[in-house]
C-alpha cells in the first residue's frame, strides 16, 4: 500500500492547470482604469505644458484652533462650479492625513473606507503650526524638526520633506483627478469608437467642443453602465473614480500592496519596457489557480505602499475601499513613480513618514491596529485536509501522528462537514458524535478549526440563514430585493456585516449553550476555532466570481464602494465572536482568506489556492514578506500547495518554507492524494518530522516574536531591507528573510534537486552560524553571498552573532504540552564577545497578560573581566508601556500568578558558540562550579571560517536551586529559577575527574578574551 | 518569599527520581551504578560514555543513545516502561513522559510525576479482562464458522476433483469425435475445393463479399459511435451527478445543463425551497419518440441482434446451395432457412420476419430461387467439426478452470493455506448509507448503487490480498485486507478502487465505508473467516 501510494505521489502536477485570464478583467477592460491611464499618457504626451487642474482655494483656508488640521476650498478649473473640500492634518507621530471630498455634489462620495480600517480616531499633532504664505501653507515637525508637509496651492501638490528632500509628493505629476457626480444627459453619445476604448492608443483629440478634454479625453469611455461578458453594471451613479498620483523621488523600491503574486520589490508596470503591463490591481477575488508571477489581484488587498531608499524609509496608506489599479514606474534607478487609481471614494491618504523600516511599521499599527497577539498553539502545525471525511477520519489522523509521534497542534475541518454545505450544521451522516470528535481531539491538548463561509444556503430550514431573512441583513440586489447568488451552497445570500444589526446576531450563533429562541452552535467547544474561506465574496456566477458592483449594502452603499473591505468584515465578526463565546475571553483564532488594511486585528490569513508547484513555493514567501511588510504577519501558505500532488522533494522542501512561516499549515485539494507526513516513505517521513520538530523548539522564538508584532507592528518575519536598512544589496532579497528580531535567518529551498544554495550575508562584519553544525561563516562590510550545502534535509539556517535564541528541544505531540519543558539557550557571541536575546512568555491564550500575568525577559552575554557574563534581565519592569498590546502596564508584579505557575521551568542547557579557548570553569551565581563540555573550534572574533567552538554547559539552573542562599538571590532578583542570573566567570582550568582527563592536558590557565 | 521557595521544591524533587524509574524488567540489570575511586559512575547502554550516577534520571540527557534518562523523557526518542502492576506493562515514547497527560497506557500514573496521575491499573485491568474475554469468546464463536468454511473447502476439493476426473474422462471421448469429424469433414472439403474455388470467381459472390465487408466495417464504425455516445453520456450522468461546485467554474455548469437539457433531464441542484414541490420526481424521462423507419428498413433492435448473424453467414455453403438452386423451383432449407435453429427462442418473432424479408429480397434479385436443396455436405461435415472440437475446447477451458481452482483452494495467496476463504467466494455484501448501497462481492467485483436511482459504479475487481511492506503471506494481516481495484473511472480522478479491511466477526457484514480520497473507498467489515482459534497462538503485537 505504501509503495503504492509513493509511486501516486510522483505523479506530477497536470500541467494544464492555470489561471482562466479570461474571467478577471484587465486595466483595459475596466473604463475607469481605462481612463486613469488614459489620463496618465494624455499628461506624458505633454508633459511640458501639462498643469493639474485642481487648485487650493487660499482665501478659504482654515486652521484649526490646536493648529494641527487645516481645511481649505479645492476647485477644478475644468468643472468650477464644483466644489472640493480638502482636510490636511498631522498626527502626533508625524503621519499626515490628505483628506479630499466633493461637498455639496450630486450625491455623496463613499468615505467610510477609514472607519473601517482603522484602529482607533488618531491622535492629532500637539505642537504642530502650520505657516499660510502666498502659494502654500507648511508645517515643521518631527524630533528634530527635519520634517515638513508643504501644500501648494496651485497647482494643489502635497508634498512631505525630510532634511530638505522630498520624500512623498501627491499630484505632483497632475494626475489627481476626482470625477466629480453628474447627471446622464440623454444627447450623450453612448456608442464609442471600439479605438477609443484602448488607453495606449488613444489621441488626444483637443476638440473644439470640449474645453476639458485635453485632460479628461474627450469621451464618455464607460461612465454610464459598464458590459463585461455576460454581467451588466448599471452604475446608477456614473462616473466618480479618482486618480492619484504618489510620487518618491528619492526612493528606488516600493514594496507592499499587497495581495500580488509577485516578487517583494515590486516591478514596474509603466514608463520605459515596463516587467508587467498591466498595474497592480487590487480587487479581492477568487482567483482560481492563480499565475505565480502577475499583477492580477487575488484574495485580499492592503493599499499600504512602503518606500525605501538606504536613507530613508516612508509609505502612505491609501484608504480605499473600492476596486485600486496601481500604476509603478521608476524614472530613474533611485526615484518611484505611482498613479493609484479608484473606482469610487474619496481620496483619503496617509503619509506615514518613517524615517526607518521599524518606525514605519509603527506608524502603520497606530493607525490600522497591531497584529493580534494569537493564541500561542496557533503557532504550531495545523493539519488540514479538503476534507476529512468523517468523525473517525479526524480520529485516525491524529492517532497516525501519535503514532509516528510527529508534533500537530490543530485538526482542520472544510466545508464537507456541513450537511449540503450550510455552515454550522454537521452532516450527521459522516459526522454523528461531532462534540465526542472535538473532545477526543483536546484530549491531547489539540484544538479543532471548522470553515465557516459567508454564503448562506437559501433555505427556510436552515436557521442562520431564516434568521438572517427575519433579521432584514442579507445582502440586497440594485432593486432591493435579496441578492442571491451561487456557491458551494447552491443558491444562496450573503450577509451584510456592515448593518450594526448583523452583529450581535453573528456573535450569538458561535455560543455553545442554547439559547431559547434562536440558533446557537451547541455542537461546537470553545476547543474548536474558525476558518473564514471565500469572503471576497466569492460568488461561482457573480462577475468575476464576485458580487455585482451594483448590490446594495447597509447605508445605500453600492458593493463596488465597499468590495475590498467586505471580507475583513466578516472576520472581524468572527473573530469577535468566538472570543465572546468564552468568559473570561480567550483569544480567537479566525483565519481568513480575504483581507483589507486592519484584518491583522482579527487573526491570520493564508495565501489562498495555490498550486503545488516549485513556482508558487517560492512566490508564497515572497507573498507572506508582503503581506507582513503591510501589518499582516500572521501569514502562510498552504504546505504542498491546493491544487496537485507534490512529488516527496517537493512536499519535504515545502515543509522547510511552512516551518519558518508565521502560520503553518498543510492543506490539500479534495481530488489529490493524501499527504499527510506520516504517509511519506522514509528518508522523507523522517525529514518532515525533523522540520516539524524544529517547528516546535522554535516556539518560544516565534512567539516572542509575535509579542513585538502585537505591540510595535513590526513583522514576524522579515526581509533584508527591514533588518539591515542600509544595505542596498539587500533591497530587492526576497528568498530569504529573518524570524523577528531573533537573529535567525533562513533561506528556504524552493529548486528541485538542489544540494548547496546561495546565502547572501547582509553588509556588515559579523559572523554567523549554521544553526545545526555551528559553522562559521563572515560577512562583510559590502555585503557577501556564501554557498552553503543544502541537501534535501538541510534548511539553510544561520544565527546571527550577538543572539541569544530560547529554545524547548524536547519533542512532544503538541505545543500545550510543552508549558512545563525546560529551555535551552544558545548564545551566539558576536565578534565583541556579545549577545543578546528575548524571551516572552504568557499563559497564550487568555487576554490576562494586559493585566500583567506574563514574564519578558532579556538575556545578556557580555564579557565581564577575563570571562563572559550571561545574565537575565526583567523587561517588563524596564518597558512596562511596551510590554504588552493595547495596554501600557500600570502594575506590573514580577512574581504575577502566571510567573509563579512556570516556577519549575528552568534552563537545561546553554550553548555557547564562539568563545576563543575552552573555560577553565563554569559558575552559577553563588559560586557554584556547573558541568560543562567545550568542544573547540573557530571563535566569534577574528578572521577564521570553520565549525566554531561550542561549550555546552548542563543544567546550570538545577544547581541554582539547590542552595538556599542561592535561591534567595534569585528570588530577589527575578521571579522563577528560569530567569536567574547565570555567570560563566573565572574560567579556571579544572581537572575534577576522569570525564575530563583527556583534556587535562592543558598546562596553562587560559581564559576567554584578553 | 517563603512561597517561592516551596513553588521550587518539585524541581529539587525530580534529581530525586529512582534511577530505575522506566526501565524495563530486561534492562534492570544494566542500572547499577560501578565504582570509581569515591565516585559512581555509569556507562551509557551503547558504551559511549561514561557518567556519574547522579546523572541517570536527573532530567538532563548526557548519553547519545538516550539511555541515561529512561525515566524523565530528557532524551528524545526514546522509550519509557510503566509496570502497570495490576495490568500489564507498556512503552510509552519519551516526548509522552511528564507531559501533563495521564497516558493510558501508563495506568500506574508513573509517566507523570508522583500525584498527577492516579493508579488507575486495577480497573483498567480488570477491564481489559473483561474485554478479552468477550474476544476470546467472539473468537471462539467466530473460529467455529470458520472451522465448518474450512470443512467447505474440505467438501470442495473432493467436488472439483471429481468434477476433474469426469471431464478429464469427457474429453477423452470428445477428443475421438472430434478426430472423427475432421476425417469426414477433410473428405468433404477435398471433394467440392476445386469446383468452390471456381464458384467463388462469380461476380455475384464477389459483390457479396463487398457488400458482406462494407456492411461489417459499418457495423463496426456504428458500434463505436455507440459506445462513444454512452461512454460520454456517462461522463456527462457522471458530471451530472458528481460535480463539485468547487470547480467554481461555470462552464461545468453550463455543460451539466445543457446535458440535462439534451437527455431531458431535470437540473440535479435545483435549489428548492422546502415548501415548494418537487419536481425532480415528477419528470419523466421515457419520452424517446420511435423515428419513423421506412417500410422494409431494420430497427434499431434488428441492427443490434440479427446484424451479427447475418454478418455470420456461412457465404461458401451459400455459393454452393445457390448454384444447386438456380433453376430449381422448390423452397429451400439451405442453411438460411434454417438458421432459425441457431436463433435463441426469445429473438424467433423477430428473426423469422427478418428471414422472411431477406428471403424475399434475395429471391427479388434472383439470388436465391425459392427452392430446396440436400447439399452443402461438406460445409455441414466441417461445421460439425468445428462444433465438436469448439465443445472440446470449452471442455478443456472447463478442466483449466477447475483445476485452477482446486490449486487456489489452498493457496496462500487466494482462499487460504486452509481454504477458509472458499465459501465465501463470490458472497455480495451490502451496506446501506443513505444515500447509496455499497456491495462487495467478495474475490469479485465492488460497487456503488445509487439508491434514487442513477447507475451503478464499478468500484473495482478483486485483485489481491494486503501485499504492503513487512506483510507475510498468509498472516492473519495479510487477510485482514483485500483490494478491489480498476473500478469505473471517475471524471476528474482516478479509478475507482476499494479497501476492504477485515476482521474478526460472527458475521459476514460491511460496517462502514470512507471515501477517504476521492474515488478511493476503504471499507471496513468482519468475517468468522478471520477468527483463528482462541488457543491458537497470534504472533505477539509488539507494544509500541
Amino acid at each position: 500500500m505504501r509503495a503504492l501510494s509513493s509511486l501516486l505521489l510522483l505523479v506530477a502536477l497536470p500541467v494544464a492547470l492555470s489561471v482562466k485570464t479570461q474571467d478577471f478583467k484587465t486595466c483595459s477592460q475596466a473604463s475607469f482604469c481605462r481612463r486613469g491611464r488614459a489620463l496618465a499618457s494624455r499628461a506624458q504626451e505633454n508633459v511640458s505644458s501639462w498643469k493639474s487642474p485642481y487648485s487650493v482655494d487660499a482665501d478659504s483656508l482654515a486652521i484649526s484652533s490646536d493648529q494641527a488640521l487645516f481645511t481649505a476650498r479645492v476647485k477644478s478649473s475644468l468643472y468650477p462650479d464644483i466644489k472640493f473640500g480638502l482636510d490636511v492634518r498631522v498626527h502626533d507621530d508625524g503621519v499626515v492625513r490628505v483628506r479630499l471630498d466633493e461637498i455639496d455634489g450630486l450625491r455623496k462620495r463613499y468615505d467610510e473606507a477609514a472607519s473601517w480600517a482603522l484602529v482607533a480616531e488618531p491622535k492629532i499633532s500637539q505642537d504642530i503650526k502650520w505657516t499660510v504664505g502666498k502659494n502654500e501653507v507648511r508645517a515643521t515637525h518631527g524630533k528634530k524638526k527635519d520634517v515638513e508637509v508643504i501644500v501648494a496651492f496651485e497647482p494643489l501638490k502635497v508634498t512631505l520633506l525630510r532634511g530638505g528632500k522630498e520624500q512623498v509628493v501627491l499630484n505632483g505629476r497632475g494626475l489627481l483627478h476626482m470625477e466629480h457626480f453628474r447627471t446622464k444627459l440623454a444627447a450623450q453619445p453612448s456608442d464609442i469608437p471600439e479605438e477609443a476604448l484602448d488607453a495606449e492608443d488613444a489621441q488626444t483629440v483637443l476638440s473644439a467642443n470640449n474645453p476639458r478634454s485635453w485632460f479628461e479625453g474627450d469621451s464618455e469611455d464607460g461612465y454610464w453602465d459598464e458590459q463585461w461578458l455576460s454581467w451588466t453594471d448599471s452604475k446608477p451613479k456614473g462616473p466618480e473614480s479618482l486618480s492619484l498620483d504618489i510620487t518618491f523621488p528619492n526612493h528606488g523600491h516600493v514594496y507592499g500592496i499587497p495581495q500580488h503574486a509577485t516578487s517583494l520589490s515590486l516591478r514596474t508596470t509603466t514608463g520605459e519596457s515596463p516587467y508587467y503591463t498591466d498595474p497592480y490591481r487590487l480587487y479581492n477575488a477568487d482567483t482560481f489557480e492563480y499565475l505565480a508571477d502577475s499583477t492580477m489581484s487575488l484574495y485580499g488587498s492592503i493599499p499600504l505602499m512602503h518606500a525605501h531608499s538606504a536613507d530613508s524609509t516612508v509609505a502612505v496608506f491609501n484608504a480605499v475601499g473600492s476596486e485600486t489599479w496601481i500604476d509603478i514606474a521608476h524614472p530613474t534607478p533611485k526615484s518611484t513613480e505611482t498613479q493609484w487609481i479608484s473606482e469610487s471614494g474619496i481620496l483619503d491618504v496617509f503619509i506615514i513618514p518613517g524615517p526607518t523600516p521599524e518606525a514605519v511599521f509603527e506608524q502603520y499599527a497606530r493607525l490600522t491596529g497591531a497584529q493580534a497577539l494569537p493564541a500561542d498553539w496557533s503557532l504550531g502545525y495545523h493539519q488540514c485536509r479538503w476534507n476529512y471525511v468523517n468523525s473517525d477520519d479526524v480520529r485516525q489522523v491524529q492517532a497516525k501522528f501519535d503514532e509516528e509521534d510527529i508534533p500537530v497542534d490543530v485538526f482542520w475541518l472544510d466545508i464537507e462537514y456541513a450537511e449540503e454545505h450550510k455552515y454550522f450544521i454537521w452532516d450527521k451522516k459522516n459526522f454523528p458524535d461531532p462534540l465526542d470528535m472535538v473532545n477526543d481531539v483536546s484530549a491531547n491538548a489539540r484544538k479543532m478549526v471548522v470553515i465557516i463561509d459567508p454564503h448562506l444556503k437559501r433555505t427556510s430550514s436552515y436557521p442562520v440563514y431564516q434568521e438572517a431573512v427575519d433579521n432584514g441583513v442579507l445582502v440586497k440586489t440594485k432593486d432591493g430585493n435579496e441578492y442571491e447568488g451561487w456557491c458551494w451552497s447552491g443558491s444562496s445570500a450573503w450577509v451584510d456585516f456592515f448593518n450594526p444589526t448583523s452583529w450581535d446576531w453573528w456573535k450569538g450563533l458561535f455560543k455553545t449553550y442554547p439559547i431559547e429562541g434562536k440558533f446557537t452552535w451547541v455542537d461546537s467547544t470553545e476547543d474548536v476555532h474558525i476558518w473564514n474561506d471565500m469572503n471576497e465574496p466569492a460568488i461561482f456566477n457573480g462577475p468575476e466570481i464576485s458580487m455585482p458592483r451594483d448590490n446594495i449594502h447597509h447605508g445605500g452603499w453600492e458593493h463596488r464602494d465597499v468590495h475590498n473591505i467586505n471580507g475583513m468584515l466578516f472576520s472581524n465578526l468572527t473573530s469577535q465572536a468566538v472570543m465572546a463565546r468564552s468568559d473570561p475571553p480567550k483569544r480567537p483564532f479566525v483565519l481568513t482568506r480575504s483581507f483589507y488594511a486592519g484584518s491583522q486585528r482579527f487573526g491570520a490569513m493564508w495565501t489562498g489556492d495555490n498550486l503545488g508547484s516549485w513556482e508558487h513555493m517560492a512566490v508564497g514567501i515572497k507573498m507572506v514578506l508582503a503581506n507582513s511588510l503591510s501589518g499582516f504577519a500572521f501569514s502562510g501558505s498552504d504546505v504542498g500547495g491546493f491544487f496537485g500532488n507534490p512529488e516527496p522533494e517537493m512536499l519535504v522542501r515545502w515543509y522547510q518554507v511552512g516551518a519558518f512561516s508565521p502560520f503553518f499549515r498543510a492543506h490539500a485539494h479534495i481530488d489529490t492524494k493524501r499527504r499527510e507526513p506520516y504517509l511519506l516513505d522514509e528518508p522523507y517521513k523522517s525529514i518532515v518530522k525533523d522540520i516539524l520538530r524544529l517547528r516546535y523548539s522554535m516556539l518560544p522564538i516565534w512567539y516572542t516574536t509575535f509579542r513585538e508584532a502585537s505591540v510595535r507592528g513590526i513583522p514576524v518575519v522579515r526581509p533584508h531591507y527591514v533588518v539591515i536598512p542600509h544595505d542596498e544589496k539587500g533591497f530587492a532579497i526576497d528568498d530569504q528573510f529573518w524570524v523577528g528580531g531573533s537573529g535567525l535567518l533562513v533561506k528556504p529551498v524552493t529548486e528541485k534537486g538542489v544540494t548547496e544554495t546561495t546565502v547572501y550575508l547582509p553588509a556588515e562584519d559579523q559572523v554567523y552560524y549554521d544553526y545545526f553544525t555551528h559553522q562559521a561563516y563572515r560577512s562583510a562590510p559590502k555585503g557577501k553571498n556564501i554557498t552553503v550545502p543544502a541537501a534535501l534535509h538541510q534548511v539553510p539556517l544561520f544565527i546571527r552573532g550577538g543572539s541569544i535564541l530560547p529554545t524547548r528541544e524536547r519533542p512532544r505531540r503538541s505545543s500545550p504540552l510543552m508549558k512545563k519543558d525546560p529551555f535551552t539557550l544558545r548564545v551566539a557571541l558576536d565578534k565583541s564577545g556579545n549577545a543578546r536575546g528575548e524571551l516572552y512568555l504568557d499563559d497564550g491564550v487568555t487576554y490576562n497578560h494586559r493585566e500583567g500575568q506574563i514574564v519578558w525577559r532579556e538575556f545578556k552575554a557580555s564579557k565581564a573581566g577575563k570571562g563572559i557574563k550571561l545574565s537575565s534581565h526583567d523587561l517588563v519592569r524596564a518597558k512596562p508601556t511596551d510590554a504588552v498590546d493595547g495596554v501600557a502596564l500600570a502594575s506590573y508584579n514580577p512574581t504575577n500568578d502566571f510567573a509563579k505557575s512556570i516556577a519549575g521551568v528552568r534552563v537545561e542547557k546553554v550553548v555557547v558558540l564562539g568563545l576563543e579557548k575552552k573555560p577553565t570553569s563554569v559558575k552559577v551565581a553563588g559560586g557554584k562550579e556547573v558541568t560543562f563540555e567545550f568542544i573547540p573550534g573557530v571563535a566569534a572574533s577574528g578572521k577564521k571560517e570553520g565549525v566554531s567552538s561550542v561549550l555546552i554547559i548542563k543544567d546550570p539552573a538545577k544547581y541554582l536551586c539547590r542552595f538556599r542562599k542561592c535561591i534567595c538571590t534569585l528570588v530577589f532578583a527575578c521571579p522563577s529559577a528560569l530567569f536567574s542570573f547565570l555567570h560563566l566567570t573565572h574560567f579556571r582550568f579544572l581537572v575534577q575527574n576522569k570525564f575530563t582527563d583527556e583534556i587535562g592536558s592543558f598546562s596553562v590557565p587560559t581564559g576567554v578574551g584578553k | 518569599m517563603v512561597p517561592w521557595v516551596l513553588l521550587l521544591l518539585p524541581l529539587s524533587a525530580f534529581s530525586a527520581v529512582d534511577k530505575t524509574h522506566g526501565v524495563p524488567p530486561s534492562l534492570l540489570a544494566s542500572y547499577v551504578p560501578t565504582k570509581d575511586g569515591s565516585q559512581e559512575i555509569w556507562t551509557c547502554i551503547d558504551g559511549s560514555k561514561v557518567i556519574p550516577w547522579s546523572a541517570v534520571n536527573d532530567d538532563y540527557c548526557d548519553c547519545p543513545d538516550g539511555s541515561d534518562e529512561p525515566g524523565t523523557g530528557a532524551c528524545p526518542n526514546t522509550r519509557f516502561y510503566c509496570r502497570n502492576e495490576g495490568h500489564i506493562g507498556a512503552f510509552i515514547p519519551s516526548s509522552r513522559v511528564r507531559d501533563g497527560l495521564c497516558e493510558p497506557a501508563c495506568c500506574d500514573g508513573s509517566d507523570e510525576e508522583p500525584g498527577v496521575c492516579p493508579n488507575k491499573c486495577k480497573e483498567i485491568g480488570e477491564a481489559y479482562r473483561v474485554k478479552q474475554a468477550a474476544e476470546r469468546k467472539l473468537r471462539k464463536t467466530g473460529s467455529k464458522i470458520r472451522s465448518s468454511y474450512i470443512a467447505f473447502a474440505q467438501k470442495e476439493k473432493k467436488r472439483i476433483e471429481g468434477e476433474i476426473a469426469s471431464l478429464e474422462n469427457e474429453i477423452v471421448s470428445r477428443e475421438k469425435e472430434v478426430a472423427r469429424l475432421k476425417d469426414i469433414a477433410d473428405h468433404a472439403e477435398s471433394l467440392s475445393a476445386t469446383a468452390l474455388e471456381q464458384k467463388k470467381q462469380s461476380p455475384l459472390y464477389q459483390s457479396l463479399l463487398a457488400h458482406h465487408r462494407a456492411l461489417k466495417s459499418l457495423q463496426c464504425e456504428h458500434k463505436k459511435h455507440l459506445e462513444r455516445e454512452k461512454s460520454l453520456g456517462d461522463i456527462l450522468d457522471r458530471l451530472r451527478t458528481g460535480y463539485n461546485p468547487n470547480y467554481q467554474d461555470m462552464a461545468v455548469l453550463e455543460a451539466v445543463r445543457g446535458w440535462e437539457f439534451h437527455a431531458g433531464l431535470p437540473h440535479i441542484n435545483d435549489v428548492k425551497k422546502d415548501d415548494e414541490p418537487s419536481t425532480e420526481d415528477e419528470s419523466e424521462t421515457g419520452k424517446d419518440e420511435e423515428e419513423e423507419l421506412e417500410p422494409g428498413m431494420w430497427t434499431p433492435q434488428q441492427l443490434e441482434h440479427q446484424l451479427d448473424e447475418l454478418l455470420d453467414q456461412d457465404y461458401e455453403s451459400l455459393l454452393l446451395e445457390h448454384d444447386k438452386h438456380v433453376g430449381a423451383t422448390e423452397h429451400s432449407d439451405s442453411l438460411l432457412y434454417n438458421l432459425s435453429a441457431y436463433v435463441p427462442e426469445p429473438l424467433l418473432p423477430q428473426f423469422e420476419a427478418f428471414q422472411n424479408a431477406l428471403v424475399s429480397w434475395l429471391e427479388l434479385l434472383g439470388i436465391v430461387k425459392p427452392s430446396k436443396s440436400d447439399a452443402a455436405d461438406d460445409s455441414r461435415a466441417k461445421k460439425a467439426y468445428n462444433d465438436a472440437d469448439h465443445s472440446l475446447k470449452l471442455t478443456r477451458d472447463e478442466l483449466t478452470k477447475a483445476k485452477e481452482d482446486l490449486s487456489r483452494l489452498f493457496d496462500s495467496n487466494w482462499y487460504g493455506k486452509d481454504g477458509e476463504w472458499k465459501k465465501l467466494d463470490g458472497t455480495c455484501l451490502e451496506k446501506d448509507t443513505g444515500d447509496y448501497t455499497y456491495e462487495v462481492c467478495l474475490f469479485d467485483e465492488a460497487r456503488q448503487k445509487p439508491n434514487k436511482g442513477g447507475s451503478t459504479f464499478s468500484l473495482g475487481r478483486f485483485a489481491h490480498w494486503n501485499n504492503g511492506p513487512g506483510v507475510e503471506v498468509g498472516s492473519p494481516e495479510y487477510y485482514s485486507k483485500q483490494f478491489y481495484i480498476h473500478g469505473t473511472k471517475c471524471w476528474n480522478g482516478p479509478q475507482r478502487s476499494v479497501v476492504l479491511e477485515l476482521e474478526c466477526g460472527t458475521e459476514n457484514a460491511l460496517h462502514t465505508i470512507a471515501e477517504l480520497e476521492k474515488c478511493e473507498y476503504k471499507i471496513t467489515g468482519t468475517t468468522p473467516a478471520l477468527c483463528l482459534p482462541p488457543d491458537e497462538p497470534e504472533k505477539p503485537r509488539e507494544e509500541l
